[in-house]
């Protein structure tokens, strides 16, 4: 097929017919390419339309309606009142849904990042370092549900973590059926499962940073922890935020690894707003309010979003 | 790109655009021609599929006017996919709900009420709790079809090893029972619950609460729905009985006590008539360990009572066939055949029992069970005459998400008796009294 898009050479360009303007057969060729451009971009403009710019305007007819889920024709519109029920005193939805999605989400970034700021800075250390990436990135490939049933195991009374503690002599934690110990039992795991694609990622920055800069700092006489601090990490900054960001919002969205081990009990101790959205529409047939909820949840991602960025553009990461 | 490409690549997407976006051919009932009704139900695996196909293919190969196909989803999925056909206007004709859901189902419109013929015959033929369950507002709504008693399952052989005869029939012996049997390591952790709390869903973890609550004469919600009933001294009983047991060690909801049971982990547990056909083939020879009683009561003497949930089949209001729809469901629920063993019951009633599940006819039930059944279900049924229907109002669904959102609370020490009840009569109250 031809690339009618590709730009002539004006050499090879054709002579305008004789006795027609050159003008407005330029334009006329211009014009062509723009609605073929338009034709090869609708079928990605046209996805977008349906899979995202109709069920957003859905959504926000929705979070100003009352609807049971089942007719079309049933779409009541009843201003912002699901928003004020959700606002409202004595409401679940702000304390503890919205708290626990934020320490959820924060939880599980400081974890993750952490824990893949160490481990990718070893694996750059060593030999094999594809066997080593790929036994990290094991848990992405593994299914949500598997890796909830063997870590709701693994903190059973009788479970591996029990029976470590046990083994240490100390007594048995009911992990997730204490409202204390629930939250962080399963951000550990969100966490756990999220290592794999950022040190991905920081192992790729790694190995961006030049090691002619090492190498001079060494020269200088710098320790390794002050090349780490110095060096490594400015540098590794835009990598950073990258992980930060996607795990960020990876934590605010999470749902299925809550409800496979979970269900967001005990009472409310680990409901987060994806859950609690999800129930008000599915099991409750209430999808005014679940989608107000979207909203809500949606200008908190868009804040806390703009916040990451604006604090690592202030250190000097232009994103 | 030739003419009859050119063509051919605009045709196909258009094909498959409206074939995608047609309702499918229902038939006319002409001959040649029947009338095709869906019918939308949980029955997807197992037993009960096999037991429903029985009766159906029964029916399409003896009615030529009519035919129906069954369409199965899991039950976790059922609510949606009612949802979601129903908004894309291909709902089933036939539908199978849970009759929580059944307030929900009717203020959305999907439900279409009984004719007054059928209305009459599921008033007269069937018990109070499984006629309540799929009335709402005073009127009929379906068939019931399965129906659920909770009642007291028990392990013989660790209330034998314990000193214990038999089950407790009131609360003081289920309390003592149940401090006996219990028995922990030296770290704390359980080897065997005297009394199992299942912290599972909402199904298992509200249904022994009211078991018990209607055990002590209490009820969750008034009888017109409108608010709750639970902050009451009865509400107060149960609520507390369970904060005994967990604070004193005889319960540990942390552990899944429909996993623990079946391996002799716990030596009582309140839960619903289904199971007993879950556990017979899990357990073995171990399940001749298994005893099932009525669910005990706060003193000798009182009355007994229960919980009572289950399914109903009704018409879609939707459907374009309704008096075929409701001819087929008359002809599965009501008309009477003989079995082998040459007892009359309804279709549905066999094909509940042949799936080790009772329907809410307690005299097909009695007939069909015989003396060779499980001796293990008869509690169930005989819960039928006084069990007390789950509510099911608009708010039902979320109403039991909340109460069991306020038993966690209280079992984990988050809250206290009084402040669970509290907070349940505002937010239950809150919620059914909802303008839908």
């Amino acid at each position: 097929m031809v690339n009618v898009l590709t730009p002539r050479s004006p050499e090879r360009a054709p002579d305008p017919l004789p006795g027609a303007p050159a003008g407005h057969g330029r334009r006329r060729g211009r014009h062509r390419e723009t609605v073929v451009a338009y034709l090869f971009l609708a079928p990605a403009l046209l996805f977008f339309a349906v899979f995202l710019l109709l069920p957003l305007g859905f959504a926000l007819l929705l979070s100003v309606s009352r609807w049971t889920g089942f007719d079309l024709g049933a779409i009541e519109p009843v201003g912002p009142d699901n928003f004020a029920a959700l606002l409202a005193d004595g409401s679940t939805f702000l304390v503890p849904v919205l708290t626990n999605t934020l320490l959820f989400a924060l939880g599980t970034v400081a974890l993750a990042l952490t824990g893949s700021v160490v481990v990718a800075t070893c694996v750059d250390r060593l030999r094999f370092q594809g066997l080593w990436r790929t036994l990290y990135f094991l848990p992405i490939v593994t299914t949500v549900v598997a890796v909830g049933n063997v870590w709701k195991y693994m903190y059973e009374p009788g479970g591996l973590a029990n029976g470590v503690l046990n083994a240490l002599g100390l007594g048995s934690v009911a992990f997730l059926q204490d409202p204390d110990t629930a939250l962080p039992s399963v951000v550990v795991v969100q966490a756990w499962a999220s290592l794999g694609s950022a040190i991905l990622v920081l192992t790729a920055g790694l190995k961006s940073i030049p090691a002619s800069y090492h190498e001079a700092a060494a020269l200088d006489g710098a320790g390794p922890g002050t090349v780490f601090r110095r060096i490594t990490l400015p540098l590794l900054r835009p990598s950073l935020l990258f992980v930060c960001v996607t795990q960020f919002l990876t934590g605010l969205q999470s749902f299925a690894l809550i409800t496979v081990m979970t269900r967001g009990g005990p009472g409310d101790a680990t409901n987060v707003a994806a859950l609690e959205m999800y129930r008000l529409a599915f099991d409750h047939g209430d999808w005014g309010t679940a989608s107000a909820a979207a909203f809500v949840l949606f200008a908190v991602v868009l804040v806390v979003t703009l916040a990451q960025l604006r604090v690592f553009r202030r250190a000097g990461e232009d994103a | 790109m030739t003419p009859s490409r050119r063509h051919f690549a605009l045709a196909l997407p258009s094909a498959l655009l409206a074939a995608g976006c047609a309702a499918p051919h229902r038939g006319t009932g002409r001959p040649g021609d029947p009338i095709v009704l869906t019918l939308l139900s949980h029955y997807a695996s197992g037993t009960l599929h096999q037991a429903l196909k029985g009766p159906v293919d029964e029916w399409n190969a003896t009615h030529d006017r009519v035919k129906v196909r069954t369409k199965a989803v899991e039950f976790t999925d059922l609510l949606t996919t009612f949802m979601v056909r129903q908004a894309a206007g291909q709902g089933a004709d036939i539908l199978h709900p849970y009759c929580l859901w059944n307030g929900q189902l009717v203020r959305a419109g999907v439900l279409r009420p009984a004719p007054p013929e059928h209305a009459e015959r599921i008033r007269r033929d069937y018990g109070a709790a499984a006629v309540g369950a799929v009335t709402v507002d005073g009127t009929v709504y379906g068939y019931p079809t399965e129906a659920q008693t909770y009642a007291l399952y028990y392990n013989r052989r660790l209330l034998r090893e314990a000193g214990i005869a038999g089950p407790p029939a009131t609360w003081p012996e289920l309390e003592d029972a149940a401090y006996r049997t219990t028995r922990r390591d030296r770290y704390g952790n359980p080897l065997v619950q005297g009394f199992g709390l299942s912290a599972n869903d909402d199904a298992t973890t509200v249904g022994q609460t009211l078991a018990l609550l209607h055990a002590a004469g209490g009820r969750f919600v008034t009888p017109d729905g409108r608010s709750t009933a639970i902050d009451a001294p009865a509400g107060r009983a149960v609520l507390a009985l369970e904060h005994r047991l967990v604070t004193r060690g005889a319960s540990a909801p942390a552990v899944n006590v429909y996993q623990a049971f079946p391996s002799g982990r716990v030596a009582m547990v309140v839960g619903a008539g289904w199971w007993t056909g879950s556990l017979r083939p899990l357990m073995g020879g171990d399940y001749r360990d298994v005893g099932v009683a009525p669910v005990p009561v706060p003193a000798p003497g009182a009355r007994p009572a229960t919980l009572a949930t289950g399914f109903m089949l009704g018409v879609n209001t939707a459907s374009r066939h309704p008096r075929e729809a409701w001819e087929f469901l008359r002809w599965l629920n009501a008309d009477r055949v003989t079995a082998r063993n040459g007892t009359a019951a309804t279709r549905m009633s066999m094909l509940q029992v042949s799936a080790g599940s009772l329907t809410a006819r307690a005299d097909d039930m009695r007939a069909l069970l015989g003396t060779g059944a499980d001796p293990n279900l008869r509690p169930f049924l005989d819960a039928l005459d006084y069990a007390v229907p789950e509510p099911n109002g608009p708010g039902a669904a979320r109403a039991k998400t909340l109460l069991r959102k306020n038993i966690e609370a209280l079992w984990t020490g988050r809250s206290s008796v009084e402040e669970a009840l509290r907070t349940t009569r505002r937010q239950v109250d809150q919620e059914v009294s909802r303008p839908w």
